[in-house]
């Protein structure tokens, strides 16, 4: 029984013929000393034209690889061992780094989980956009100029911060430029690594409702990835739920918090009853994440799950369906439960 | 910026004070004086010594000394040398210094030059046989005894081979009819460095922000123009035979300080840009699809160089008084010669003297290296 056939249909939502980016059983590990870290394991997903597609899960639990394995700029411990990436159909798996270069940027930008960090402290902000268009756009320095002012404005950033150095930038400023330059080649995909964890709220809830408005104008597609449901609620049409390195859930976001199945799900939409009876305001889930290296059989999960029974120890649970979506568990919570 | 400048500058003349003070009292610290030198020679009897100490001012009290060199030093008048009397030291000190910045400086900035070069390379390509060749061959000749080391590159290129001169700095005989002294020549020499180092570092910050093989022509042109036209002036002014023949005696210290030092600069580069490769900026420089090149030089290299150059500063320190041993072995009329002798000689006016040039150099030099390193990291702003 494989997660992979739990995709491209059950995604019905998408609205164009052809998903813009598709994963199928994507499975990556680190070698470390310690072992090998099952850091992304048979993930499917697809995401179509104009979609945004949300990743969720404690932290620790493979999005950052993930998304890093969809742009192949994995670390040199890393490995994909299986699965493709179809980009527009085309998988870039096999590819060269050669020719992955003119994918990267072009077809698929990323606005990293630290985007504090990600911008070269020597080097002026824009030139560092100029950059990025110079390698994939064939301008002129004026014409690059004029884009950067453009993109600015489309992020809500005062055009004479252009010529700025990093350190002249706020948090926030930091992160809208961060954008700005994930943006600056016409993407397909633009994947949103905790765009907004370092921020104070209320920076947070403007930059995301501003990149949600850049999306709808730009018609691209986005993958928002964060430990936090309620950022993902806001900003996706798909949420797709991982743990210990599988995607577990996934479905239409209203769906998915109107009647989760997976009961991690539900304790990550705060429907989980506590163990303890203590009344939590935001849900604490007991237990900590599972250990990458050597990861529970059967089920991830069932160390942590009340609703763990014999099966969830030893075998790796099957496909449930409901409505627009699935969840991989032997004892579905919810409604059809 | 002005402000920081001046605030430096005050911080330096300050220094200089201090470190004009503690040289004056540690030469003084040494038993006797400049008339011990002459002790054993019979033609002078005590009496001779005697009025030799009086005229000197070596018998007055120390604090009285010492207000007069302090005087003296202010005014810019740094005496006499007794053991060259009646060259004053100022002329001395003018004569050998650029000697010995012309020869530390070149090796100092090859050294460095070829050390974050192949630091840059090893660490970009971990566990190659360049790394492997360059880290054991570079700390074996950094830990290599320099007396040793420096006499093997005499015996092998100079005596074996007989590729390069042997000691001095120039051939006697080529400049006995030459129509100018060796210190023009060397201070012509050094003109022509600096003019050219200040064009073409010109014309790379003009290009900085061009790329691509239009910004890299320009930029070869522009080293190769002026090595051509200082070529050109050279032969035409009828003395390029002379230059040749120091930069000729330059080659064997040079490259001999050059293979010493530069493993150093070369592990630190490699450790700072393995520290840097794991910045969050430098995935993002590969995410944007930039050429392996772009992103090592321009994101990696970059960033790393920062602590190199603070290390360079300090090598400047080194690059003026740690000559000592290479200008005795290669026979170099320079500053380290020069400070021996004058401390040998009790020659306490040119012993000081030669301190406190050598260490306004050095003090000038951090001041350069502090206005290059805000150049360098846009983060500092005085
Ligand atoms: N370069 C690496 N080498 C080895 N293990 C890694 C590396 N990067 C991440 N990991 C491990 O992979 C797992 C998933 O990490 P990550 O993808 O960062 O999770 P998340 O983004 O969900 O917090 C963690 O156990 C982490 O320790
Ligand atoms: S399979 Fe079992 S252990 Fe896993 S989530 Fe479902 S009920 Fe819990
Ligand atoms: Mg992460």
């Amino acid at each position: 029984m494989s997660e992979r056939s739990g995709d491209a249909e059950a995604l019905g939502g998408g609205r164009s013929p052809g998903p813009v980016l598709a994963v199928e059983g994507l499975t990556m590990h680190y070698s470390t000393r310690a072992g090998v870290v099952r850091a992304v394991d048979g993930v499917s997903f697809s995401v179509g034209k104009g979609q945004a597609l949300g990743l969720v899960g404690e932290s620790g639990c493979g999005k950052s690889s993930l998304a890093l394995t969809l742009l192949k700029l994995l670390p040199e411990n890393a490995q994909i061992l299986s699965g493709r990436i179809l980009l527009d159909g085309m998988d870039i798996v096999p590819l060269p780094e050669e020719r992955m270069r003119e994918y990267r940027w072009s077809r698929i930008a990323m606005v990293f989980q630290a985007a504090m960090n990600s911008l070269n402290p020597v080097y002026r902000v824009g030139e560092q956009i100029i950059e990025a268009l110079e390698v994939h756009v064939e301008s002129a320095r004026e014409e690059s100029l004029r884009r950067v002012r453009e993109l600015y404005d489309l992020v809500n950033l005062d055009p004479s911060l252009i010529m700025r150095y990093p350190h002249e930038y706020s948090g926030g400023m930091k992160q809208r430029a961060v954008i700005a330059m994930a943006l600056a080649c016409e993407p397909d995909v633009v994947i949103a690594d905790e765009p907004t964890t370092a921020l104070d709220v209320i920076v947070q809830d403007h930059i995301l409702r501003e990149m949600k408005n850049v999306r709808a104008e730009l018609g691209m597609s986005m993958i928002y990835v964060s430990h936090d449901m309620a950022v993902i609620a806001e900003v996706s049409d798909m949420v797709g739920v991982m743990y210990a390195g599988r995607l577990v859930e996934l479905g239409s976001t209203v769906d998915v918090f109107r009647d989760p199945i997976h009961p991690y799900t539900r304790a990550l939409t705060s429907a989980f009853p506590s163990v303890t009876g203590e009344k939590h305001e935001l849900t604490v889930l007991p237990g900590e994440p599972p250990n990458m290296i050597d990861p529970p059989s059967g089920c991830r999960f069932h160390p942590r799950c009340p609703y763990a029974t014999d099966p969830c120890r030893s075998e790796t649970p099957p496909i449930v369906r409901r409505g627009g979506h699935w969840a991989a568990c032997w004892n579905p919570t919810g409604e059809g439960a | 910026m002005v402000g920081y400048l001046l605030n430096r500058t005050f911080q330096i003349l300050l220094t200089l004070f201090v470190f004009m003070s503690i040289v004056f009292f540690i030469v003084n610290a040494q038993p006797g004086d400049v008339s011990n030198v002459y002790a054993l020679n019979p033609d002078l009897p005590p009496e001779t010594r005697e009025r030799l100490r009086d005229l000197f001012g070596v018998n007055e009290p120390l604090w009285k000394q010492y207000l007069v060199h302090v005087r003296n030093t202010l005014t810019g008048n740094f005496g006499v040398s007794f053991s060259n009397y009646p060259r004053s030291v100022a002329d001395i000190v003018m004569e050998r210094l650029p000697r010995t910045l012309a020869l530390f400086m070149t090796a100092t900035v090859l050294s460095f030059y070829l050390g974050f070069a192949l630091g840059k390379i090893i660490a970009w390509r971990r566990g190659g046989w360049t790394e492997y060749t360059s880290t054991i061959g570079g700390v074996t000749l950094y830990t290599v005894f320099t007396p040793w080391f420096g006499l093997m590159m005499i015996w092998l290129l100079g005596f074996k081979a007989g590729w390069l001169p042997i000691g001095k700095f120039l051939d006697p005989e080529l400049w006995r009819d030459a129509p100018t002294d060796a210190n023009a020549v060397f201070g012509m020499m050094i003109a022509t460095a600096v003019a050219a180092s200040v064009i073409v570092f010109a014309v790379f910050a003009l290009t900085k922000k061009r790329r691509g093989s239009g910004a890299a022509l320009i930029r070869i042109g522009s080293l190769a123009g002026s090595l051509l036209v200082a070529v050109g002036i050279w032969l035409v002014a009828g003395t390029g035979y002379l230059a040749w023949d120091i930069i000729r005696h330059m080659v064997l210290p040079v490259v001999t300080l050059t293979l010493i030092s530069f493993a150093g600069t070369m592990l630190l580069t490699r450790s700072s840009m393995l520290e840097t490769m794991r910045e969050d900026y430098v995935v993002a420089a590969r995410a944007k699809g930039l050429p392996e090149k772009d992103v090592r030089d321009r994101h990696v290299a970059r960033n790393a160089l920062l602590p190199v150059v603070t290390s360079f500063m300090f090598s400047l320190a080194f690059a003026v008084d740690g000559g000592v041993i290479i200008e005795s072995i290669f026979s170099w009329p320079g500053m380290g010669q020069t400070l021996v002798s004058a401390a040998v000689a009790e020659d306490l006016p040119l012993a000081v003297g030669a301190f406190v040039f050598v260490g306004s150099f050095i003090l000038l030099a951090h001041l350069a290296a502090d206005v290059l390193y805000v150049y360098l990291d846009p983060r500092i702003r005085y």
